[in-house]
């Protein structure tokens, strides 16, 4: 008897020692595998045997967990509190339901895979599942992905991105007035800086006949030095107002502003190309710290990847196209004469007092051809349109209204 | 030219408006019988031969028919790609004019409504006029040639002609003639032009085998061997057309004005391109009149026997220059595209037609028709006007953050057709991703240090003004028009590519790609909205994907998403694949992917442009027939012309609204062929 006891509490100080070690060896996540825990050198001798033993205890203490990794059987340990939930479960079955949602961590998991996974009867696991959340040890959940099964969840984690997809997702829908917002801004910014925002010479005029006006376009104003920041600020904020009374054009007068962004640039004011060669249209990591310095999404962290989906997207809209200078990639408006040139502030406000609510959010008109202004390119029924036929040239509601007849 | 139903009759149609209905319904049989003789188009027309025959010369006249003897049995066949042709006129004249002048856009029309022509007719018909002209110099112009019937495709060539735009003497015709023979744009009519192309090539194998090859084609190499000898014998029938040119040339009657007007400076016709694009004023033809004298008397009075006719290949080439020259205004500014247009006009010079045959050209060793070659810095310099200011249109920026190694970057190699794989896997449409890898670490982060290195790079051609600001607005006028070449070889388009060291090059073929979706892209977005067209795009740049990708990449929600690709679906803009998982393809488990045919789109597309622009022809045929009585009454030759004074008002302005309806229809359908012609013959 007293060997036992003495082994008994040999074998509590070797499990300490190991599980301390261990702990000390890693994080949650590190995989043990037998050699590594002999190297620990807490058990004597290297002694197999013992080590079974100690580890076996551990593991029925729920002190570390057995992971069959690529290369045979290794543990990883857990957290003393993480285990003391198990054992103050009061059976086997609640433990082994815990133990699965344990394992599907921050992804959770769906009540059939449970069922299946531990085969054990719809019932029994119903009430494994009720006993452990009202113990609050584990939380139901929402997948964007299969929005209608019903999710278990470790109470203490955070759903997963993919559970909850990403930052775009508000409760499980997709946040697309957030997602508008953020693209505007952003293409507020890449317009911006890609273009330069110049006056356009006389809008009636033959702009190629009149002779060379000095002041007709410029970046930097004459007596400033030039340089990176100076360019770079000069475009899209407010000009100097010497630099407008250089212009022929008629400037209109300007309503002095108290310092805040420019309300409503001149007319005649336009968006030109930048030269070729161009090192400074923005990038995407140039965008995302705008976005995380204006502290617009407040609650939600961007990171590049999420910024470059953003940006993916305008691509795709076609409203700026990438390009790439030395290796650096950067984005700039596609179209720029064509771009309106009404700040972000301005349409913001007009859009408040509800002036251009039709017009897209951003970006300009969309192109049109020939077959986008005929009727019959956007005619419901041209498929049935034939001469004679119920639909027909002759009986065309559509050209009427076209030709206003 | 491939002809469907909507377009047969569209060309029906188009015959019709012009040239009555007689020739329109022979010529509509013809395209839906195929080639037929005499006794066949009186059976399926129900008409007698003296209406055919005189249908027929009519259609013929007008190059509309390709008609084949043997024997005394003539077959007759459409000639439908010329039907369609017609719709051009307008922007044909209208392109002449802002390239020669008025006087020679009033030429190229007579021209055109008399069909083809001997040139003893034409000058004898200007003869006549040049008479009555100058008999009774102070009236109004009532003597003109029958008037054109198509008066709303002609848009507003229809004031009235001050006398400066005219003929003046038989010379000046005659050296109008010449110019327009050398831009190719008029061409002479020979055995072989009512043949129609395919049996052309029929003869020319036929005559190959019985030449070279009685014994039959044997072998690769022999096959290869007659092959080129075809394609050698159709180039001799197809240059046919040009031996006026050639024999211009060989004059140096050409060359020698080149050289006379190069020394004066100003000529309306070396800058006639460049008034239509950039600015659209006459003003400088103005120079004409002052040198018309030196220039008849050096031009070879032409064979008044020869017979000559328009040249609608080469007409498109130019109508092509202007269309990208307006996509160039539209995406990066009026500037650049008057410099684009001047380039594209002196790379053009020698490219005769649009498409490459392959059968003739790809065998060929580049040295005629071959694409084009490249233009220089300098020889696009010597052609830009003094009065275009090039410092426009381009945003300025400090010296220090342009790189001009990446600006200045000499492709010499057309870019390869775009992988999806690529795009995939890093997101990027740039076609030089390794090109431009090879220099990133260096020159990003040593901004300065490239100073020195550029310059090796250019040439010496190149100096840039020292880092200040005040004296980089000083750039001189090589420097701006290179600043704009390099914006146009940077764009994402590739409008231009720099080819060589202050060589520059236009690649056709991608170039018109892009645009061509471009237009399929505006067509989407009007249709399916811009979620449409995101969707459509990203499945463009990525190839198939499944709809939880799309999903992924679109932002959009789910039902949203299967709403659009379904409505996208319906319209053809997309579509869609199943791919089974396993051998029993079971539907539930297989994969859908959706994907984009950009060439179906295309056809799809072309098809209903043919189709709105017949439908706007009848109604405007439908507009005529509500409008009967006032248009009868406009017949009336004591009404004709003094509309506003004789008419009711009542009446007038129910004239002038339909004058109004049929403007905006015939300029519709001009709008629509703008799309036919990007999709089908650019």
């Amino acid at each position: 008897m007293a060997g036992d006891d003495d082994d008994n509490a040999k074998l509590q100080i070797l499990k300490n020692a190991l599980y301390d070690e261990a702990r000390n060896h890693g994080s949650e996540e590190r995989l043990f595998t037998q050699k590594d825990l002999i190297d620990l050198g807490v058990i004597p001798d290297s002694n197999l045997l013992l080590l079974v033993k100690v580890v076996q205890s551990l593991c029925d203490d729920r002190l570390l967990v057995g992971v069959s990794s690529g290369s045979g059987i290794a543990w990883r340990w857990r957290n003393r509190e993480d285990a003391k939930k198990y054992t103050s479960l009061p059976n086997e079955e609640t433990m082994m339901v815990y133990a699965v949602i344990d394992e599907a961590g921050a992804d959770g998991i769906w009540n059939r895979t449970i069922k299946n996974k531990l085969n054990m009867h719809e019932n029994l696991v119903k009430q494994c599942i009720k006993h452990l959340e009202t113990k609050g040890y584990i939380a139901s959940m929402k997948n964007v992905e299969h929005p209608n099964k019903k999710m278990y969840i470790k109470a203490n984690l955070r759903p997963s991105d993919r559970a909850t997809g990403g930052p775009w997702f508000t409760e499980g829908e997709l946040d697309t007035a957030f997602i508008d917002q953020l693209k505007e801004i952003i293409f507020e910014y890449i317009k911006s800086k890609s273009a330069y925002l110049g006056s356009l010479p006389g809008q009636s005029a033959n702009p190629a006949l009149r002779p060379p006006r000095k002041g007709t376009i410029r970046g930097t104003a004459p007596s400033a030095p030039a340089s990176d920041a100076d360019a770079a600020s000069a475009r899209g904020t407010k000009r100097a107002a010497t630099d407008i009374s250089n212009d022929d054009s008629p400037a209109p007068a300007r309503a002095p502003e108290g310092g805040g962004a420019p309300a409503r640039r001149p007319p005649g004011k336009v968006y030109l190309p930048m030269p070729a060669g161009y090192r400074h249209y923005p990038t995407v990591p140039e965008i995302a710290q705008l976005i995380h310095d204006t502290g617009i999404t407040n609650n939600t962290t961007l990171g590049e990847a999420d910024i470059q989906q953003l940006v993916d997207v305008l691509r795709y809209d076609g409203l700026i196209e990438p390009i790439k200078v030395n290796g650096r990639r950067g984005y700039r408006v596609a179209r720029p004469t064509k771009q309106d040139t009404v700040s972000f502030a301005k349409r913001q406000k007009d859009r408040e007092a509800g002036i251009g609510l039709d017009l897209p959010m951003f970006g300009m008109e969309p192109p049109g051809n020939g077959l986008t202004e005929v009727p019959c390119g956007r005619c419901p029924v041209f498929e049935l349109c034939e001469e004679g036929g119920p639909v027909s040239p002759a009986n065309c509601v559509y050209f009427d209204q076209w030709l206003e007849i | 030219m491939e002809v469907t139903q909507n377009a047969a009759e569209l060309c029906a149609l188009l015959i019709d408006e012009l040239y009555g209905e007689l020739p329109s319904r022979i010529f509509a049989v013809l395209l839906s019988r195929g080639r037929s003789n005499l006794a066949q188009l009186a059976q399926y027309t129900s008409m007698n031969p003296r209406q055919l025959r005189h249908g027929l010369a009519v259609l013929i006249q007008y190059n509309l028919l390709f008609h084949q003897s043997d024997g005394g049995n003539t077959v007759y066949e459409a000639n439908a790609a010329f039907a369609y042709n017609l719709i051009r006129t307008g922007k044909i004249l209208e392109m002449v004019e802002s390239s020669f002048g008025p006087v020679a856009k009033d030429v190229m029309q007579n021209l055109m409504i008399s069909g083809q022509t001997r040139v003893s007719d034409l000058l004898a018909a200007y003869q006549i006029k040049i008479d009555r002209t100058k008999a009774a110099a102070e009236q109004d112009m009532d003597i003109e040639f029958p008037e054109f019937k198509l008066n709303g495709v002609n848009g507003n060539y229809h004031e009235v002609k001050k006398p400066d735009h005219q003929v003046k003497s038989t010379a000046q015709l005659n050296s109008i003639i010449c110019r327009l023979v050398e831009a190719e744009l008029i061409d002479v009519v020979h055995s072989k032009s009512f043949q129609s192309p395919d049996d052309i090539v029929k003869e020319a194998e036929s005559q190959v085998v019985a030449n070279y090859f009685p014994n039959g084609v044997k072998g690769g190499k022999g096959k290869a061997e007659y092959e080129q000898k075809v394609a050698e014998a159709l180039r001799k029938i197809r240059s046919e057309s040009k031996s006026l040119k050639r024999k211009l040339e060989s004059n140096g009657a050409a060359s020698k004005r080149r050289k006379l007007f190069a020394g004066i400076g100003q000529n309306g016709a070396s800058n006639g391109t460049a008034n239509g694009t950039a600015n659209g004023s006459n003003g400088v033809n103005g120079a004409n009149g002052a040198n018309g004298a030196h220039e008849e008397e050096m031009d070879p009075a032409l064979d008044p026997k020869q017979v000559i006719r328009i040249n609608y290949e080469k007409c498109l080439v130019d109508l092509r220059n202007r269309r990208l020259v307006q996509f160039v205004c539209d995406t990066l500014g009026e500037t650049t595209g008057y410099v684009y247009g001047v380039l594209l006009r002196i790379l053009t010079k020698q490219l005769s037609r649009c498409q490459l045959d392959p059968r003739l050209d790809i065998a060929e060793d580049g040295n005629e028709n071959q694409g084009p070659a490249s233009v220089t810095s300098n020889e696009l310099l010597d052609n830009m006007k003094t009065s275009i200011d090039l410092s426009l249109g381009i945003g300025k920026a400090a010296k220090n953050i342009i790189s001009s190694r990446a600006a200045e970057k000499i492709r010499e190699n057309p870019p390869k057709p775009k992988l999806f794989i690529e795009a995939a896997v890093d997101g990027d449409a740039s076609a030089d991703e390794s090109e431009s890898d090879d220099d990133e670490s260096s020159d990003y982060d040593s901004d300065f240090e490239e100073q020195p290195a550029a310059p090796a790079a250019n040439g010496s051609k190149v100096k840039f003004a020292d880092g200040a600001a005040g004296k980089e607005q000083r750039m001189d006028r090589p420097m701006q028009l290179r600043q704009h070449l390099l914006l146009l070889s940077e764009s994402h388009q590739h409008f231009l590519r720099h080819c060589g060291t202050n060589e520059w090059t236009v690649d056709f073929g991608p170039l018109l790609q892009i645009q061509r979706e471009a237009e399929l892209d505006a067509v989407i977005e009007r249709t399916s909205g811009k979620d449409g067209l995101r969707l459509v795009r990203i499945l463009r740049t990525n190839g198939k994907m499944d709809e939880k990708a799309l999903q992924n990449i679109a932002l959009m929600r789910k039902g949203e998403l299967q709403q659009k690709m379904l409505e996208m679906q319906r319209a053809g803009f997309v579509q869609i694949q199943e791919v089974p998982r396993d051998n029993k393809a079971d539907v539930k488990k297989s994969l859908f992917l959706w994907y984009v045919d950009l060439e179906s789109s295309s056809t799809m597309m072309l098809e209903t442009s043919y189709k709105s622009m017949v439908r706007c022809l009848q109604v405007l045929e439908v507009l005529r027939q509500k409008e009967k009585d006032v248009l009868m009454l406009t017949k009336r030759t004591d009404v004709k012309g003094r509309e506003k004074d004789v008419m009711r008002k009542e009446y007038f302005d129910r004239y002038s609204r339909f004058q109004a309806h049929e403007k905006q229809l015939f300029a519709q359908v001009l709008r629509l062929d703008d799309l036919v012609a990007l999709l089908r013959d650019f």
